[in-house]
């Protein structure tokens, strides 16, 4: 009978046992009737209670008990020996532990579907074309745009007007729901000045179709949804917490969005993120209310309602008795018919049509630089643990030999094999249990360490990281896993000890045997170790790679400071005026050196690409015609110090906003006026053959969207001529003195050019390279923590095994001393023994080590995946620790005194 | 343990036998073993409630509460298919098997 039922049938004896006894009363009642002596019958019969324990034995009951006995039995073992049963129940926690941290980040960034109802029903829609860009449909697009600008090109927003009438018409989906990417805006509570908060807008269905209703108040309606009405939100649970501390009168409060007072309709449940893992939404608006709350929307009349201003995500509910294929092939017949204007003549290539895509973990997930970070790191840990499974294997087979004697007496008294091998695993799943408990705990300290680590430098809303069934579900499993591991140690010894063998053995000598088994294991741990030792320093370098890079210019004491005045409600003929009254306050401040505007900050993970026409060549929308632009003030390239190769560079006088003066680097220079004197060149941009802009100056190449990517042409406009609405403004200053110490003057210099305009952001050239380089950073981290832990592991195992060897070996050593070998002969024994496991664990852990490298090779910078550096500098780690670890097994094996060791005998 | 009794082996196929004119309660079982085999047979009841749940588990029975004519609750059991099935394999084999023993007898 399988476990299951057993256990089963002993969960439901009790009613089991009430039906019998009920069918056991009708059976005498009925011989009763038939004329018999009821309490004949009962003579017979033989007693009920009797029965009933038959009926029992059965059961599961006997089989549990004896189990039981083996548990309580278990424990008393366990407890005789407390030392080495709490080192290893803390291994197992550890590796239970980090294993289970890593897998909840993994589970919450990679695996989790929305907190929302029946999220496997969910589909993005997309659009699609064939032949790129859709033509003048869409002058203005955000989200997600992947492929190529000529070929097939996929989009993931649309025009909200043209969403609305979609939704009004889903066709074969329950739902079309609609909402923006998240944005960041100036929250005012009250009096308070203006913080940053994530806000998204959504459609007025958006959550009664995602089945989150608000937990206090309500959600959107239909009206709310309309140009013109006054804009309304509705709070995340974490902001009405944090913010209103939980009260139900929140809907009274004051709160101004970019200046804009809004009202507060409801409050999101708890829990609810928004669409976007790793994003924490605050606030949720009407899709319509974009109007009046973006300053860039109100500034710009070809943004906010137009139809070619395509910035509405989609995502549908499937119908549960409608294909996915006919649902879209509908929605997308529609979507057709609105998108064309009627009579125009677009090339049926570039018409776009919807299409569907995954949904249920919404849209935009993480990134997949991260996403194989994080498997990287879940591929780590669990070498930990196969390490720290050979530990506890070794710890326990050390006991199980003490009580080889035991078990082969038990065998001899005719216990069968299979009692005492579940005994050794009734003891292996209660250490188990134990290791795996404490190291849920654990495993939630350590993803909450981390996830705040993250959450530091990304200023993102972060995961939901909270112990559900899926983290109980993959500890149980891992510790189970564990067990199967550590337990079939012992017991395959077990297994293979004969009575006769071990009952003949003599007392204390006889386990000197070879040990073949925790050599095998040893063997084990030291390869996993130099495997994740050479992984750590592999991604060491590589990100001291990153670090170090020549970006260009010098990075140490540069700042930037972001202001929004659109937010303030300046209009465009305003912004300059201020721009350069800003600029003249920063400049004053003590200590700084230079002072310039710029629009995009290098290496900030912004930045924005346009397309060259050069006269006389063929004009091509693809990569290879694609230059990366900035706008920057004059004084920007001596403020960064970006050297100049030929011409000259901005000055005062370029900044109006006719200017054609225009600088490149000499990646550009080289492209795209190959053997000629690009200086004096006239080109322009997008399809049209114009000479716009003429270049003035060519500097040297530097970073600007990218570390890692090969650096790309560049070219640098007046910023006069960029002014884009809506968009923060940046300076960057160039310190003769610590940048931290600006960060006062910095914001008294904005607040005495205007007090209403928000000091956004204030950030060093290095942090916002490190936030550039945070995942990197991750796995460097965690991965040399876990080379250090696999280190001590091993290093334990070793002197571990050593030791025992030296403690059973006592006598023959105390022999051959006697007989004459010195010290450092026997310091020779145990150095040859400790020689062969290591040098064993290194063959079997360079392979290994390769195999990771291999899948390390997207993610290393300037690194091969077989790099000798880092393998001569882990080989030398690993062989110190092995040194060390010897020596003190190796000096006591010296300090044997022939005279005790002997008369121990 | 269940008691060991004579009736051990054969019990099973004989459950099966009764069960196969209809649905039936414990009682009746016993009752209609004992009178068939003119007494011949006994049934022991510790053995046969045992017996007759552990064929509801292995699926050859299904059992269900009903009124008996007597007009009270009694448990009755009902032939599955498996049981069917189980019933012919059973009595095939009984059949060789005693053919086989009293062939042996009469020869030997």
């Amino acid at each position: 009978m399988s476990l299951w039922s057993r256990l089963f049938r002993t969960f439901r004896s009790e009613r089991h046992i009430e039906e019998i006894e009920e069918e056991l009363q009708y059976h005498l009642a009925m011989k009763a009737q038939d004329g018999l002596d009821p309490r004949a019958a009962r003579v017979r019969f033989g007693n009920p209670s009797r029965l009933k324990e038959d009926t029992r034995a059965q059961g599961a009951l006997v089989w549990l008990e004896s189990l039981l006995r083996d548990a309580r039995y278990g424990f008393r073992q366990l407890r005789r020996t407390p030392i080495l049963t709490l080192a290893v129940v803390l291994s197992l926690a550890l590796g239970i532990g980090a294993n289970s941290a890593i897998f909840s980040l993994v589970d919450a960034a990679l695996l989790k579907p929305l907190p929302v109802k029946d999220p496997q029903a969910l589909r993005l829609l997309e659009w699609s074309t064939n032949q790129g860009w859709p033509g003048d449909l869409c002058l203005w697009l955000t989200g997600d745009t992947t492929g190529s600008p000529t070929g097939p090109l996929r989009g993931s927003s649309i025009a909200p007007r043209v969403y609305r009438r979609l939704a009004a018409h889903p066709q074969g989906f329950a739902s079309l729901i609609g909402f923006s990417d998240p944005g960041m805006v100036g929250v005012a509570f009250g009096s308070r000045p203006a913080e940053q908060f994530q806000l998204e807008y959504v459609s007025a269905n958006f959550f009664e179709s995602l089945g989150v209703p608000p937990r206090l108040g309500r959600a959107f309606s239909a009206e709310d949804d309309r140009v013109g009405q006054p804009p309304l939100v509705l709070i995340s649970d974490r902001l009405w917490r944090s913010r209103f501390g939980g009260r139900e009168d929140v809907f009274g409060q004051r709160l101004r969005i970019n200046n804009v007072p809004v009202q507060i309709v409801g409050v999101a449940p708890p829990g609810f993120f928004g669409l976007r893992i790793g994003d924490w939404v605050d606030l949720y608006a009407p899709l319509a209310a974009q109007v009046a709350l973006s300053p860039r929307v109100k500034l710009d009349k070809s943004l906010g309602e137009a139809d070619t201003y395509w910035w509405v995500r989609l995502m549908g509910r499937l119908k549960p008795d409608i294909s996915e294929q006919h649902a879209i092939g509908q929605v997308s017949a529609l979507f057709r018919n609105l998108v064309v204007p009627e009579g125009a003549t677009i090339p049926p290539g570039k018409i776009p049509k919807l299409i569907t895509g995954p949904g249920s973990r919404g849209f935009d997930p993480i990134g997949t630089d991260k996403a194989q970070a994080l498997w990287i790191l879940l591929l780590l840990v669990g070498l930990i643990l196969l390490i720290v499974c050979a530990n506890v294997a070794n710890l326990l087979l050390s006991r199980a030999v003490v009580r080889r004697r035991e078990s082969a007496v038990c065998l001899a008294l005719g216990a069968g094999s299979f009692r005492l091998l579940r005994q050794y695993l009734v003891e292996s799943i209660t250490l188990a249990v134990a290791g795996g408990v404490l190291g849920l705990f654990l495993s939630h300290v350590l993803a909450e360490a981390i996830h705040s680590f993250i959450r530091a430098d990304l200023n993102i809303g972060g995961f939901d990281l909270h112990i559900d069934v899926r983290i109980l579900g993959y500890t149980a499993l891992i510790s189970l896993l564990t067990v199967l591991l550590f337990g079939l140690a012992p017991a395959w010894q077990l297994a293979r000890a004969g009575v006769n063998d071990a009952l003949k053995a003599h007392g204390r000598t006889f386990a000197v045997g070879r040990l073949r088994l925790p050599r095998v294991l040893v063997v084990l741990q030291i390869g996993l170790s130099l495997t994740v030792l050479i992984a750590a320093g592999l991604l060491g370098r590589s990100l001291t790679n990153l670090e170090t890079m020549d970006i260009g210019f010098d990075r140490s004491n540069l700042i930037y400071v972001s202001v929004n005045p659109w937010s303030a409600g300046y209009k465009p003929e305003q912004v300059p005026q201020y721009i350069d009254r800003l600029r003249e306050r920063l400049a004053a401040i003590p200590g700084v050196l230079k002072v310039a505007g710029i629009q995009e900050r290098p290496l900030s993970g912004g930045s924005n690409m346009t397309t060259v026409n050069i006269p006389g060549q063929p004009y091509r929308e693809d990569d290879a015609h694609g230059v990366l632009i900035n706008s920057v003030s004059d004084g920007l390239f001596e403020t960064l110090g970006i050297p100049l190769l030929a011409g000259r560079t901005f000055r005062p006088g370029d900044m109006v906003s006719k200017s054609d003066a225009v600088i490149v680097d000499e990646l550009f220079a080289r492209r795209f006026f190959p053997r000629q004197n690009p200086l004096g060149q006239q080109f322009g941009t997008g399809p049209k053959t114009t000479e716009r802009y003429r270049i003035v100056g060519v500097v040297r190449n530097s970073r600007y969207s990218s570390l890692r990517e090969a650096p790309h042409p560049t070219m640098y406009f007046p910023s006069s001529t960029q002014l884009w609405p809506g968009f923060n403004l940046n300076f960057v200053i160039r310190s003769g003195i610590p940048t931290r110490q600006l960060a006062g003057g910095i914001r008294r210099a904005a607040a005495a050019v205007d007090p209403s305009v928000p000091v956004i952001e204030i950030k060093t050239q290095t942090a916002l390279i490190d936030h550039l380089l945070l995942t990197d950073r991750l796995l460097s981290i965690l991965s040399s923590a876990f080379g250090i832990l696999a280190l001590v592991l091993s290093a334990i195992g070793l002197i571990g095994l050593l030791a025992y060897v030296v403690a059973r070996r006592t006598n023959e050593i105390g022999i051959r001393m006697a007989l004459g070998a010195s010290q450092s002969n026997v310091v020779h024994l145990i150095l040859k023994d400790s020689l062969w496991l290591v040098g064993a664990g290194i063959a079997a852990g360079l392979p290994g080590a390769y195999l990771v490298g291999r899948l390390l090779k997207h993610t290393l910078f300037h690194l091969q995946p077989a790099d000798p550096l880092t393998a001569v500098l882990s080989l030398g780690i690993l062989g110190v620790v092995a040194a060390l670890a010897t020596w003190l097994p190796a000096r006591r094996a010296a300090r044997i005194d022939p005279m005790t060791a002997l008369r121990e005998e | 343990m269940p008691k060991a009794d004579h009736l051990q082996g054969s019990l099973e196929i004989l459950v099966l036998k009764v069960l196969r004119r209809g649905p039936n309660n414990g009682y009746a079982i016993a009752t209609c073993i004992e009178q068939t085999s003119d007494e011949v047979l006994r049934v022991e009841e510790g053995s046969l409630y045992p017996a007759l749940h552990r064929m509801t588990e292995s699926g050859l029975l299904k059992a269900e509460w009903r009124n008996s004519e007597a007009g009270r609750r009694a448990r009755y059991y009902e032939l599955t298919a498996k049981g069917r099935k189980r019933l012919e394999e059973e009595e095939k084999r009984w059949h060789s098997v005693t053919a086989a023993v009293a062939k042996v007898l009469r020869t030997v």
